[in-house]
């Protein structure tokens, strides 16, 4: 948002007033401070009303408010709803102090946070901000607002009623007739935002019916301090019934992770390992089913770290790994330390545990450990083991790559079988069609012997099967091959494939072309694996450790579905390159399979989430093979992989405050130290189900989301996927709506929470996505199939940004690139939303998902955009790209998906 | 006529083998749960047994057909069919890859099928010997003997 809404027009107040409405929590505080605030709103308006109101207010939210972690006294919290004065904050901050500051009533939010320097009505600003962006945004250019007069800026009137009705204290007992005659007056000019698009279609067209019919009548000021709305009515009066894209949410910034969670509790670990998709957990089973979206999280465990944000390396050496005797928990930050040290409570199953002499030390009068601030792994939300000899079966495997090369002129004969047992780190290559792209491995130092070898095999690869005429491919008998050659160690295989398998066992039908299947119960079975030989080796690659990466090349079909399977049980990942042509895609490829091979990678890997007592994990999603109920398999597993799972409540009602969770991820370096990586984090548990909107995480919620679509593309037919997602949607919305429906007229206008104010778009998104989107005829079925797979392991951010590409103008900076510095060139560059109303004809735009680059050449490009580019425009198009993208020098950090589509006119 | 004393002691030998097979099939299910066994060894497992299974259910459903007992052909007869098409839909084996997610329905399912095994024990402990007692009640009836079973299991 610090590069502002460029899709926004400058006109509207709020474009520079409003806080980024992505960031709510940073976002408030400079709003808080408006002098109306303090005075405005009389403490006792209870904003708990409005999430509990079936229920008193004050010690409702009392219990809901999820306690400090460590046993405290919870009376802060079920002080009486009078304003407590502003005491010492406690030690631990409490969770969801942001979102009870917004949200609920001030009281108590206040004597619990600590960095809190706010009058107590703080709840009143959000009132201006959360619909800053979907209501607000565009006001002003309402066309025929019949308020009392057009030019009425924006924030007047929400501050204005305000004033007016603050004073009495129970705003709600009074109902419609205390509402001040000025409030009625500015009353049309705010709830009728140029008419809005729905985000959910049937929604949209419901209340299209009814625009505006009954004006709302709830307080004004509660109802905008809860949620945002997007009115979905027309305009009366306007003839003009389009609506406005503009005012609709966008997540221009890409994904924010949500900072309440790690902001409650700061030893969490980092957001980008482990995310919830709500930070607050219901309490009981029947809160769980009504909040209608998946309860789960997304794991992360590698991902990439900073230099200042590594995670620290622990090696108790002799002592052992110190671990709770029952639930086998890795000592966290938040166990707890009694009886003078000489005893831990596990945090998750609360099982006292002896402390071994070596690892004991002093508490202070706090009772916390004296060395605390120098052990990582108590101060440390995410921390790694070195892993003794009873983590092993087997001495630490050195890394392993093996390469299985479809040597093919177009998809040629035997998938000939070439091994390459390497060091690690080095870097073959496919061919297609015969052509060959050896990467020189620059990382590398010492040219050992083999290296030679391999090399010189490549060299003359392309020459040996010059002349090949054969068609078929033997993939099945060289996979077989393959796996006797690596189960003695394991590693990593990569497979270049360029047709579809057709002799010996494994061979595979052509099955992708028939139409007819499109639309009948079958349809499904199209994308799962054909022949079970795939799962079977799947599962014996799995068995024996070995990764499956399969690099997909061919223009025909190739029957990624059973092809993937082998990658999908094994950790690994498909990358697909259709109709491969190396001129174009070969940057792509050299990218993504040096990622491939130089990212960190975690060999030989277990990974197991534990959580406390009364939760439990019920379903895994992603690439990995279950080793048992809860231990996935992950051969090979990398930075670039994530883990959704969904939680489920195995006791009615859940006694505990706070359920923790804690991922452990055994695995070899790289360097061949065994080690064990764990990431601890807690959450708060609620029993109130507005809190559990406020705390969602719309990035975590997408993620499950997709991946939940995914795997029920493979047992229905697309249609059924995409009303399944629409529905989840609706059910959600709507129970939310439920929530305020109460005590607001909400006739004609979409309410959302401001956490998920994008969650529509994302699933709209997901819909239109390759793999769900239309029927036969709309993708290939290979490509279908890879990018599901794709988006079965990519990581939050990947994802959401595949979802919603960035759109970006880049022809005025490519007149200035040369004086421009890289970096400045990459923070000032706004992205753009992804509206046919972005695109000039007169500009030169990069759309990047994440996977490639689309370059859209307007056609009334400027000459002198063009002549930067050094070429005219009658010689090859992918000329122009690649030098202009060399004159771009994005290439830093762009170049890696290096696939252009084309788009001239 | 001892034939169908003969064909009583096979359908109940089959139908215990029967018993006893699906029986260690629910028991490596539970092993695996437990978390006793690994997914690969217990799928072998219960697959290397899942086509004996299905074969000897055939062949004790044709023994009745070939005897003449249409009422217990009839009754085992459905789940002949059913395996059939599990079998050919190429269903009818674990798979590792996704065991535990189909572990529930898997286990509920060969609950259920013992259940229905149990049935047929049932049925053959009460059908032949009945089948059986009448023959030898009709002769011994001619010798002058009387059976006591007889009034109350003809009927």
């Amino acid at each position: 948002m610090a590069t502002g809404n460029p899709g926004r027009p400058a006109a509207s107040p709020f474009a520079a007033a409003s806080p980024p409405a992505a960031s709510p929590f940073v976002a408030s505080a400079p709003v808080v401070t408006t002098p109306d605030g303090p005075s405005v709103r009389p403490p006792p308006v209870s904003g708990s009303t409005i999430t509990t109101p079936f229920s008193s207010a004050g010690p409702m939210v009392g219990t809901s408010a999820p306690p400090p972690f460590r046993p405290g006294p919870p009376a802060g919290f079920v002080r009486p709803s009078t304003p407590a004065p502003p005491g010492p904050p406690p030690s631990q901050v409490p969770p969801a102090s942001n979102q009870f500051q917004h949200f609920s009533t001030p009281q108590f939010s206040m004597p619990h946070q600590p960095p809190l320097s706010r009058p107590p009505p703080v709840g009143f600003p959000n009132m201006a901000q959360p619909p800053a962006q979907p209501i607000m945004g565009p006001p002003i250019q309402l066309p025929g607002v019949p308020g009392p007069s057009p030019p009425v800026t924006f924030r007047p009137p929400t501050q204005t009623p305000l004033a007016q009705m603050a004073p009495p204290p129970q705003p709600y007992a009074q109902g419609p007739p205390a509402q001040t005659p000025s409030y009625h007056a500015l009353q049309p000019g705010y709830v009728q935002p140029p008419p809005h698009q729905g985000m959910t279609g049937m929604h949209a067209r419901e209340h299209m019916q009814q625009p505006f019919s009954a004006p709302p009548t709830g307080s004004m000021q509660d109802l905008v301090e809860d949620f945002n709305s997007l009115s979905l009515g027309a305009v009366p009066g306007s003839m003009d019934n389009a609506l406005d894209p503009k005012a609709l949410p966008r997540p221009l910034e890409g994904d924010v992770e949500p900072k309440a969670f790690s902001e409650m509790y700061p030893l969490n670990c980092n957001p980008k390992y482990l995310r919830l998709t709500t930070s607050a957990i219901p309490n009981s089973q029947s809160l769980a089913s009504r909040w209608h979206l998946p309860l789960g999280a997304v794991v992360c465990p590698l991902a990439e770290a900073s230099k200042e944000e590594e995670v620290p390396i622990v090696n108790f050496g002799s002592a052992g790994i110190i671990r709770c005797r029952r639930c086998r928990t890795y000592v966290n930050p938040y166990v707890t330390f009694t009886d003078g040290g000489r005893k831990w409570r596990c945090n998750l199953c609360a099982l006292l545990n002896e402390v071994s002499g070596d690892y004991f030390a002093q508490l202070d009068a706090t009772g916390r450990r004296i060395d605390a601030d120098q052990r990582p792994e108590l101060n440390k939300g995410s921390v790694e083991f070195v892993a003794p000899t009873e983590y092993m079966v087997r001495p630490p495997m050195p890394p392993l790559y093996f390469f299985l090369i479809d040597v093919s002129v177009s998809a040629v004969r035997s998938g000939m079988l070439e091994s390459t047992l390497t060091q690690p780190q080095m870097m073959v290559v496919s061919d297609v069609d015969d052509v060959f792209v050896p990467l020189p491995d620059d990382l590398l130092v010492n040219l050992s012997e083999s290296r030679h070898v391999v090399e010189s095999f490549l060299d003359s690869l392309p020459t040996m099967f010059h002349d090949t005429m054969n068609v078929e491919s033997a993939f099945g008998p060289a996979l077989k091959a393959a796996f006797m050659v690596m189960r003695q160690l394991g590693g990593k295989l990569l497979i270049f494939q360029n047709s579809l398998p057709s002799i010996g066992v494994g061979r595979l039908r052509l099955r992708g072309d028939d139409v007819r299947v499109y639309g009948t119960d079958k349809e499904h079975s199209l994308r799962v694996a054909e022949d079970p030989f795939y799962k079977q080796m799947a599962a014996d690659f799995s068995k024996y450790q070995i990764g499956v990466n399969v690099y997909a090349f061919s223009d025909k079909y190739t029957d990624l579905a059973s092809l993937g399977t082998l990658s999908k049980y094994t950790g690994g990942q498909v990358y697909f390159y259709p109709s491969f042509k190396s001129g174009v895609q070969q940057d792509k490829l050299r990218h993504e399979l040096g990622r491939d091979l130089t990212r960190e990678t975690a060999w030989e890997a277990v990974m197991r989430i534990r959580c406390g007592k009364g939760v439990r994990f019920s379903t895994y999603h992603g690439n990995f093979m279950l080793r048992s109920t809860d231990l996935l398999a992950l051969p090979a597993v990398d930075c670039d992989k994530a883990f959704a799972m969904q939680l489920c409540l195995d006791e009615t009602l859940l006694t505990s405050q706070t359920v923790y969770f804690q991922v452990a991820l055994l695995y070899t370096a790289s360097c061949g130290e065994r080690r064990i990586r764990v990431h601890t984090a807690a959450a708060p548990v609620v029993s109130d189900l507005g809190e559990m909107y406020r705390q969602a995480d719309t990035g975590a919620l997408v993620s499950v989301l997709s991946r939940l679509a995914i795997e029920k593309t493979l047992s229905s037919k697309l249609d059924d996927t995409r009303t399944y997602l629409l529905k989840i949607i609706v059910k959600a919305l709507k129970e939310y709506r439920n929530l305020h429906a109460v005590q607001h007229r909400l006739a004609g206008r979409m309410i959302y929470p401001e956490s998920l104010k994008y969650l529509p778009l994302y699933v709209l998104a997901l819909c239109k996505s390759t793999p769900l989107r239309g029927g036969f005829a709309d993708v290939q079925l290979d490509e279908r199939c890879a990018v599901g797979s794709i988006l079965m392991t990519l990581p939050v951010k990947s994802l959401l940004k595949f979802l919603y590409p960035s759109l970006i103008r880049v022809d005025e900076f490519l007149l200035k690139a040369s004086s421009l510095d890289l970096q400045d060139v990459e923070k000032s560059i706004p992205r753009l939303p992804l509206t046919s109303q972005s695109l000039d004809p007169r500009g030169l735009y990069i759309f990047d998902d994440g996977l490639r680059f689309v370059i859209w050449i307007g056609s009334m490009l400027p000459p002198e955009v063009a002549r930067s580019l050094n070429v005219d425009y009658s010689s090859d198009l992918s000329q122009v790209l690649t030098s202009m993208n060399s004159c771009l020098l994005l290439s830093k950090k762009y170049a890696h998906p290096l696939f252009f589509s084309h788009y001239a006119y | 006529m001892y034939w169908d004393l003969i064909l009583w002691i096979i359908a109940l030998v089959s139908n215990i083998a029967l018993l006893a097979i699906l029986l260690y099939q629910i028991i490596c299910l539970s092993d695996l749960e437990a978390d006793y066994m690994n997914p690969y060894d217990s799928s072998s497992k219960i697959n290397s047994l899942v086509v004996p299974e299905f074969i000897l259910q055939g062949v004790f459903c044709a023994l009745f057909l070939v005897t003449g007992h249409r009422f217990m052909f009839l009754v085992t007869l459905p789940l002949l069919v059913y395996h059939a098409r599990l079998f050919s839909r190429g269903a009818h084996l674990l798979d590792v890859t996704e065991i535990f997610r189909a572990l529930s329905h898997e286990k509920k399912y060969r609950v259920i099928k013992l259940g229905v095994y149990l049935c047929f024990i049932f049925l053959v402990i009460v059908r032949c010997p009945a089948d059986t007692v009448s023959i030898l009640s009709i002769f011994s009836s001619e010798h002058g003997e009387l059976d006591i079973r007889s009034p109350f299991l003809e009927f």
